[in-house]
């Protein structure tokens, strides 16, 4: 969902700016059980409970992290063997070609260099994250120290919705699209 | 679990615990805080240090530059000490940059929120100082033209590197190391990038932030990934932190020579790189506070936390020295007695030995009253003498080892040149350079993450312009 990134051209939805986070995520819980739904928020710093009260299920980041590291760490293993113990023999003091202690470090290596780049573009993916020279946020102020509630009012009475968002807390509500 | 206990469970947790930050502390004002160096014009000083450690750098590669046409012979290295300074400077720097990944991984681990105010910083600290530490091993080996030899590379003689030296674990572990910690300030960094992308009135460096920042929003699900990442990168660089000091120290424990060849050095590594990282630590954070005024954000709370870590990492490394005289005792092997107790104690290195014993565990005691690890001129001195106790007990190891090994007719002493320590003082002023630019350029506090554990988590209402005006 990108339906915080200015100039709005989604379909007619209300902007919500509170100050306080806990206000917010019990905005959300009222909102919901009114009916709502399709809401989004954005907040300066990560807020407990948003995730659950927005119901979102785990993230799948641990199996990104999980799988990168055993691929890593197998390929990183597979390659010391063929390399040392196959195409490339050399006689060190008599120690064995290959050997599974000594190949350890890297294999270990290889597997953490694989879950580290690999969880690096997974945050990239899931957040869409590209590089551009002129973001706009709907409001600067997400960033820094206001939590913004974004509701979608297809359907619904755009003066109560309002006037709801008001009763829980909002500072500031304004109409978009 | 419901929401509301979550919640209020962490309300609780937080009242229960001192405030780590004044009460009455706004996310406006973090903000404005934290982004004053960047928005604002640096003062004198950051001038001053600047153009002080340009110039070190610039004596420094003047010296590498040099180096590289005359020969390693412009530095000390001589038969039987073909381990000089560079490999010194080289286990100095890794071990400097421990502590950053310590204080932004496991500190996280451990849930010790104190970490928030530090570990930016300190993490761009660890970074630098693997900057450096690359540097060396590249310079030592002579012919740097030819240092991607270390890395497997599919050429046409089929040739491939030895896996089973611990010199090729060092290349991995060094730049495993390097690329997780440069992913894991940067990803950290993306929320606090755009924070100040918002607030930046310049239009080009709103452009240069906005590129940085890469559209982040701060939406719940960016956040949900994120956090899940954070811990996720907290967890894989633990076990990478611990193995990377083990490696380097490897490189010593897998040969066969008396002073090297000693099971304990992955652990005494580790603790000695972590005690001279915290000391670093505190030497560049006691003078940020006072150039950037952020005595709000790293309180004295904070420093003397990190007192405690030196405190406590200098009895490990204590303990080590002495093990290392007891083993050489009981084990009775006249070669260990002879490096362990007779060049290092009573011999050619004594000064050394000894200037090592006052540096890293009697000077450090005095962390044991309460007064000194809150006097910021107490830890500045003792900061100081730690790292420079870290860097000769590297210097020790190095050189009593190779100066006097089994065979008397090989016997030698190493004298650095004046080219040893030039390059020395260039990696520091490399090191300073870059942190200059980071505390210029960066947001040098995780605003983000001193947000989420303020008292009162809110925001400024006057003041702030309204929705319509700050509407673009």
């Amino acid at each position: 969902m990108s339906s915080f990134v200015a100039p709005y051209k989604g379909k007619p939805a209300m902007l919500a700016l509170f100050i306080d986070p806990h206000q917010l995520v019990d905005a959300i819980v009222a909102l919901r059980e009114q009916g709502y739904r399709g809401l989004d928020a954005a907040t300066p710093f990560p807020v407990h409970g948003l995730s659950e009260a927005l119901g979102m299920g785990p993230s799948w980041m641990p199996r990104v992290t999980k799988t990168a590291f055993f691929t890593g760490a197998t390929l990183g293993l597979a390659f010391q063997l063929w390399a040392n113990g196959w195409t490339w023999p050399i006689n060190v003091a008599g120690k064995p070609f290959f050997s599974v202690p000594a190949s350890m470090p890297i294999t270990f290596e290889c597997g953490i260099l694989c879950a580290a780049i690999c969880t690096f573009y997974a945050v990239f993916i899931a957040g869409r994250l590209y590089p551009v020279t002129n973001f706009e946020l709907l409001d600067s102020r997400i960033t820094n120290d206001r939590f913004a509630l974004f509701v979608p009012t297809g359907g619904q009475n755009v003066e109560a919705t309002e006037r709801l968002l008001q009763k829980l807390g909002a500072q500031e509500v304004q109409q978009l699209g | 679990m419901s929401r509301d206990n979550t919640l209020q469970q962490q309300a609780d947790a937080a009242r229960r615990e001192p405030p780590m930050y004044r009460a009455d502390l706004t996310l406006t004002q973090v903000t404005r805080d934290i982004s004053a160096p960047i928005t604002g014009e640096p003062n004198g000083w950051w001038w001053a240090g600047f153009l002080i450690s340009v110039a070190l750098l610039g004596m420094g590669s003047a010296i590498v530059t040099y180096q590289l046409n005359y020969g390693l012979g412009l530095i000390g290295l001589m038969h039987p000490i073909m381990w000089g300074t560079y490999i010194t400077n080289f286990v100095f720097w890794v071990g400097i940059g421990h502590a950053g990944t310590l204080i932004s991984a496991i500190l996280f681990l451990l849930r010790q929120r104190w970490r928030t105010a530090i570990n930016r910083s300190a993490e761009a600290m660890t970074i630098f100082a693997v900057c450096c530490a690359g540097l060396f091993p590249l310079l030592h080996v002579g012919r740097t033209l030819l240092a991607f030899w270390l890395i497997p590379y599919p050429n046409f003689r089929y040739l491939w590197v030895n896996f089973r030296s611990p010199l090729i674990w060092d290349v991995f572990a060094v730049s495993t190391y390097a690329t997780t910690s440069l992913l894991f300030w940067y990803q950290g960094m993306i929320p606090d990038l755009a924070t100040i992308r918002d607030q930046e009135k310049r239009p080009l460096a709103r452009k240069i932030y906005s590129i940085f920042a890469q559209r982040w929003k701060g939406t719940a699900a960016d956040w949900h990934h994120y956090e899940s990442a954070y811990g996720l990168f907290a967890a894989i660089a633990t076990p990478l932190v611990l193995s990377v000091h083990s490696v380097v120290s490897t490189d010593f424990a897998v040969s066969t020579l008396p002073g090297w060849h000693d099971t304990i050095f992955p652990p005494y590594f580790v603790a000695g790189a972590i005690f001279s990282g915290f000391a670093m630590v505190v030497t560049i954070l006691s003078i940020l506070r006072k150039a950037f005024h952020l005595e709000d954000y790293i309180t004295l709370d904070h420093m003397e936390l990190m007192n405690k870590v030196i405190l406590g990492t200098s009895m490990i490394v204590g303990y080590a020295y002495i093990l290392e005289v007891y083993m050489a005792w009981y084990g009775e092997n006249r070669y260990d007695w002879h490096i362990y107790v007779w060049i290092r104690f009573l011999g050619t290195y004594a000064w050394a030995g000894w200037l090592t014993i006052f540096c890293n565990v009697l000077t450090p005691l005095i962390f044991w009253f309460r007064k000194a690890r809150r006097s910021l001129v107490v830890m500045f001195i003792v900061s100081i003498i730690a790292n420079i106790g870290m860097w000769f007990e590297r210097y020790v190891i190095i050189c009593t080892s190779l100066a006097q090994d089994f065979l008397p007719s090989n016997w030698g002493y190493f004298r650095p040149t004046i080219f040893d320590i030039g390059v020395l003082v260039g990696s520091f002023g490399l090191f300073f350079t870059l942190f200059l630019l980071f505390a210029r350029f960066v947001p040098t506090i995780a605003m983000s993450e001193i947000k989420a554990v303020l008292h009162h988590p809110v925001g400024e209402i006057s003041g702030s312009p309204t929705l319509e005006e700050s509407h673009v």
